[in-house]
């Protein structure tokens, strides 16, 4: 439970925006306030209703009933305008959150996946809101209304006040004894709940394999026994779970009886015990019902906060994550990506003492030098730097020492992108985003596609397959190319763009010998007519094709 | 809204005895909550009169304050009792849900399943699913208790009170409302769809980005991704905020009715008494049920402006498969003239599914019992139409395919799935154990059985360095090398036994001494089936009776 002492500023408050916090700050003041407005409204119902057994005239009750919707409406509009100040601040923070996630994630590789930093963007981050629209304001009510309410109770009767002073913190107590069980249940719980959905998910990406084995009725039968036997685990956890609440529940219940069988007896005068006598021996019929609509209130905070209880733990979990892959991320890439006219000169390739840091061990990359126009292939065993290097020319990696000449200057941010509009890149796994084949081979939606194009590259063929030819959306949801499909045809927007530099990463790995040569014979005659070259491979007969070869070492520390 | 009637009926017949159960529960939770504060407020203005009067030594306080002290532990523990009912019988109808939507997947053709299997896809159906949850939890529970406490409030109020305060508190909170809350699920009907749309959009987004990274660096549209996302951000930003308005504004109008209820009758009780045709204590009773019956209506708030997203989601999970094809005839017998000619192509000619230009032009070919067949072809050439057209998963151009001598569209589904097993490029595995896996393909599998599969291809040692047959798979077969899941996919199919065995690239990611071994493995175990490969492989080509290169069926375009 809470310490209410003034609490460390931990992870999760850290993410909260300036001007969030300042937000925050209101929302919670002013939905304290709010909700402290029952006290005159209690006042005013208990005034009203003391009158009838006094036969006071009728206008008092007219007069607290005007009252007491008065201010009900204003705590719901106190209630709603702390509720939107709060959601504002949530909203705030996690555009900030996502923004910087954005600018710090989008120009780095290594480290987090690229799936993991998606649902880190979108559904992770989005598990601050809850503790920043329910937990902060609960919060700031838990620490302001039960002290408020011991002040308005403690002045009638200190005996009322003790009941629900010794219930209130009891609750806590409680809680912090079967809430560490119910805490844990209750992770528990999330975890199995998620675990049928897994479950599904996995079913659904197997189904057209269980079709085919004619399994489906079989796969469903099981299916729905281990949904059972996931029914009866997560029940046995929710027996406990549910016995925290409960306790809470009990407790006010308990409190609240105590208080009204406690105002009942003084009001018969049976109990004289409990006021300090200001207002005659016992109590009064106002003092009795006042006390009687504040007791359920003054629980309302302490479980409106157990209820939030767990969206803390969620938003620190994040919290963790976020500052995790802010760390995880490795180097940034030089330049911002940008579309920028290509940079000037002719296209040589230097490198020199360059050397890096690489998956936790230092790579020293040998010299490399290419005059424009020239051919090189690397050659060496995996590991040992060949894609590193590839990097490197192509300004997404940046070396810690050594310096990498393009076209005659320094490649650092200011030329990168410049520099990378001359290339065109090749590496072992293609990403195809998704859009349609014209605009992933001309760059514009409309673009137009050469037929010389696709013929030089081979991929005539690749195109004629697609169900709607050029206009086929690619990608994930869309029709698929095989990888060696897809590397021709970044060959042929290599062509289209009229790339002076070429670098190909592994290209005829995986190919049938046919495609695998096709490929060599179209990488040979880009080199032929002028264009930069350079490959990293294996294959004997694409390294014969290249002008030069280097050997790179396995063990270049 | 049918579908989301649909998906309640659905949801509530997993369990109704439990459902019934729970709805009880959660009315006697809020009527002993509105009878404990009726009763305590009943008890402190009588026994406030009975003090005033000085008659306080012939009132009876031992029942009513017995009452209050049992309706509070009653409440308690009514309230721990229906959330166990209510979780049990959800967590019933989840299963039961999830099942509903396997069987309505498995009767969609399986070519338009293995689209299913992108990330988004089913991430969708999870959030779909999810939504549904609410359904009973957040929607009809609340709504069937509230309705029926008032119920038995109305008749409890009239008997106690009188008619007037009665219908005030009745028609007051089923008027005030049921207007409120049909206006939230009118106002979020469109635009909690819009906030859906938004945020998965962000999240496909955000994947491709992160995916697509090193693509956008080098192209230079790095910017354009950006701009995109942000975009994306931005509507779903601006739809998350015009739903919050809507729902801190029905919050605030729920409380206002509230308010004004209790404030109406606050003063029609007032006047009651002022007219002496009620006592004051009986007054009081309908005050405090009328602010205790504020917690019928509270709760409603979530699962209606959740009934959008409901009832968007109950569309897509429950839509109708596309309609089958014609209902074949029943198995036809084994025609005596076919021999042992297992398969047979007739002048086949192929297009790609939804095109109209052929790719494969005038193919025929015959195989029989114990044969092999290898078809060769560089990618892109259609190996893999071809195997998924003699599977009868897509259809032909023209000529025919006869399995057994029998046309292919002549086999009803079942008896087809019996006699030819595919197995496609991209099979999946299911978490669970090794056996269940294999169980997949022939229900009431032996450990004797299911080893010899494995040991035909090559896999057994790989399973039993693994802990044997029950060692545990992750999803989708996760924990096994490439190699090692795609010889249990073999595995899998070899236990069905088919007459016709289709493998499409079926040593993909085996070196070449275990392709050869698994390919021997393979014709060994099903010594009297045809087998039909599509692979560029040595192992696959060497060991078949026929090979068949289909650069030779390619039309002259």
């Amino acid at each position: 439970m809470p310490s209410v002492g003034a609490p460390q500023r931990s992870r999760a408050e850290r993410l909260l925006a300036p001007a969030a916090q300042r937000r925050l700050r209101h929302a919670a003041r002013l939905s304290a306030l709010a909700a402290a407005l029952w006290l005159p409204q209690a006042a005013a119902l208990a005034w009203g209703i003391a009158g009838w057994a006094e036969a006071a005239p009728l206008a008092r009750t007219l007069w607290m009933a005007l009252i007491f919707a008065l201010l009900g409406m204003l705590r719901g509009w106190g209630e709603r305008h702390a509720a939107r100040l709060a959601y504002r601040a949530a909203d705030e923070t996690l555009h900030v959150r996502r923004q910087a996630l954005l600018d710090h994630g989008a120009l780095r590789f290594g480290g987090t996946s690229s799936a993991a930093l998606a649902a880190l963007l979108t559904e992770k981050l989005a598990t601050l809101g809850p503790w920043i629209t329910r937990y902060r304001p609960a919060m700031a009510r838990a620490r302001l209304l039960p002290l408020l309410y011991m002040l308005a109770i403690l002045p009638i009767s200190w005996a009322a006040a003790l009941v629900l002073l010794v219930a209130g913190p009891l609750i806590p107590v409680f809680m912090a004894l079967v809430g560490m069980a119910a805490q844990e249940a209750s992770r528990k719980q999330m975890v199995e709940v998620g675990a049928m959905n897994t479950l599904l998910i996995d079913r659904i990406a197997a189904l057209p394999d269980l079709l085919l084995l004619n399994a489906a009725e079989a796969s469903r039968a099981e299916f729905a026994t281990r949904a059972e036997a996931l029914r009866e685990r997560t029940m046995a956890v929710l027996r406990v779970a549910f016995l925290s609440s409960t306790v809470l529940e009990l407790f006010s219940a308990l409190g609240v009886a105590m208080v009204a069988v406690y105002v009942g007896f003084s009001l018969l005068g049976e109990i004289t015990l409990g006021t300090w006598g200001l207002f005659g021996p016992g109590l009064t019929l106002f003092q009795g019902l006042f006390l009687l609509l504040l007791a359920p209130d003054f629980f309302q905070p302490l479980r409106d906060l157990a209820a939030a209880w767990h969206d803390k733990a969620a938003a620190e979990a994040v919290a963790e994550e976020v500052a995790a892959a802010e760390v995880s991320l490795g180097a940034p890439v030089l330049g911002q990506g940008r579309r920028v006219p290509p940079l000037m000169g002719p296209a040589s390739i230097l490198l020199q003492g360059v050397a890096l840091e690489r998956g936790g061990r230092r790579l020293v990359l040998p010299d490399v030098a290419v005059a424009p126009g020239g051919s090189l292939a690397l050659r060496g065993p995996s590991g040992s730097g060949k894609s590193t290097l590839l990097e490197v020319i192509a300004g997404l990696l940046a070396p810690e020492t050594g310096e990498v000449l393009v076209a005659g200057q320094r490649l650092e941010s200011d030329t990168a992108d410049a520099w990378r509009a001359r290339i065109a890149y090749v590496p072992q796994q293609v990403h195809v985003p998704e859009v349609t084949l014209r605009e992933f081979l001309s760059g514009e939606p409309e673009g137009a596609v050469p037929r010389e194009a696709l013929r030089r590259a081979r991929a005539e063929r690749i195109v004629a397959a697609l169900p709607e030819g050029l206009e086929t959306v690619l990608g994930e949801s869309g029709a698929g190319v095989s990888g060696g499909e897809a590397r021709r045809l970044l060959l042929v927007r290599a062509l289209i763009r009229g790339a002076d530099v070429i670098l190909a990463d592994e290209p005829t790995a995986d190919l049938d010998a046919a495609t695998g040569a096709a490929l060599v014979e179209v990488l040979a005659a880009l080199a032929s007519e002028g264009r930069t070259v350079v490959v990293a491979s294996h294959d004997p007969a694409l390294c014969a094709a290249m002008g030069r070869v280097i050997d790179l070492q396995a063990d270049s520390c | 809204m049918l579908r989301l009637w649909q998906a309640l009926r659905l949801l509530w017949r997993a369990h109704p005895l439990a459902m019934w159960r729970g709805a009880l529960l959660a009315v006697l939770v809020l009527l002993m909550g509105a009878a404990l504060l009726g009763l305590s407020g009943w008890f402190i203005t009588a026994t406030g009169m009975a003090g005033l009067a000085g008659v306080g030594i012939a009132f009876d306080v031992f029942r009513p304050s017995a009452g209050v002290r049992g309706l509070a532990l009653g409440r308690a523990a009514a309230r721990y009792g229906e959330r166990l009912l209510t979780h049990d019988a959800t967590l019933r109808a989840l299963a039961a849900l999830r099942v509903t939507l396997l069987d309505r997947l498995a009767r969609f053709p399986v070519t338009e399943l293995r689209r299913l299997r992108g990330a988004s896809a089913l991430t969708r159906i999870t959030a779909d699913v999810d939504a549904l949850d609410g359904v009973v939890l957040r929607l009809a529970l609340p709504v069937a208790a509230a309705l029926l406490t008032h119920l038995v409030a109305f008749f409890g109020l009239w008997a106690l009170t009188s008619h007037a305060i009665a219908i005030s508190v009745a028609a007051g909170y089923l008027l005030g409302g049921g207007v409120v809350l049909w206006r939230v699920a009118r106002a979020t009907l469109g635009h909690s769809a819009r906030a859906e749309d938004a945020s998965q959009d962000l999240r496909r987004r955000a994947i491709g980005l992160f995916r697509g990274r090193r693509e956008a660096i080098l192209q230079g549209t790095m910017p354009r991704w950006r701009a995109g996302l942000d975009a994306a951000e931005e509507e779903a930003r601006t739809s998350m905020d015009h739903l919050d308005r809507i729902d801190t504004g029905a919050g605030q109008a729920l409380s206002a009715v509230v308010t004004l209820i209790a404030a109406g009758v606050f003063a029609l009780a007032g006047w009651l008494v002022a007219q002496t045709e009620l006592s004051p204590a009986l007054a009081a009773i309908g005050v405090f049920v009328a602010l205790a019956l504020a917690e019928t209506l509270l709760p409603l708030r979530r699962g209606m402006a959740e009934i959008g997203r409901m009832r968007d989601a109950a569309e897509r999970v429950l839509a109708d498969p596309p309609a089958r094809a014609p209902v074949r005839v029943a198995a036809p017998a084994f025609s005596p003239e076919a021999g042992d000619r297992i398969l047979e192509l007739r002048h086949l000619s192929l297009a790609r599914p939804g095109r109209s230009r052929l790719l494969l032009h005038d193919l025929s070919l015959g195989l029989r019992r114990g044969e092999t067949l290898a078809l060769r072809g560089a990618s892109g050439l259609g190996k893999s139409t071809l195997l998924d057209a003699i599977a009868g998963l897509e259809p032909v151009t023209a000529g025919e395919i006869l399995i057994i001598g029998q046309p292919l569209a002549a086999w009803p589904e079942s008896g087809l799935r019996d006699l030819v097993t595919l197995v496609p490029q991209r099979s999946a595995l299911v978490s669970g154990t090794v056996l269940e896996n294999l169980a997949l393909a022939q229900p009431g599998l032996t450990d004797c059985e299911a080893m010899a599969a494995l040991e035909a291809v090559q896999l057994a040692q790989v399973v039993h360095a693994r802990g044997g047959l029950r060692s545990p798979l992750g999803e989708g077969g996760a924990g096994l090398s490439g190699g090692q899941a795609r010889r249990l996919v073999l595995a899998r199919a070899l236990l069905r036994r088919p007459k016709l065995l289709l493998l499409d690239e079926p040593t993909e990611g085996l070196d070449a001494t275990m392709a050869r071994q698994v390919i021997a493995g393979v014709r060994e175990f099903l010594k009297d089936a045809a087998i039909v490969t599509a692979s560029h492989r040595a192992a696959e080509l060497a060991t078949a009776d026929q090979v068949i290169d289909l650069k030779r069926y390619i039309p002259e375009s």
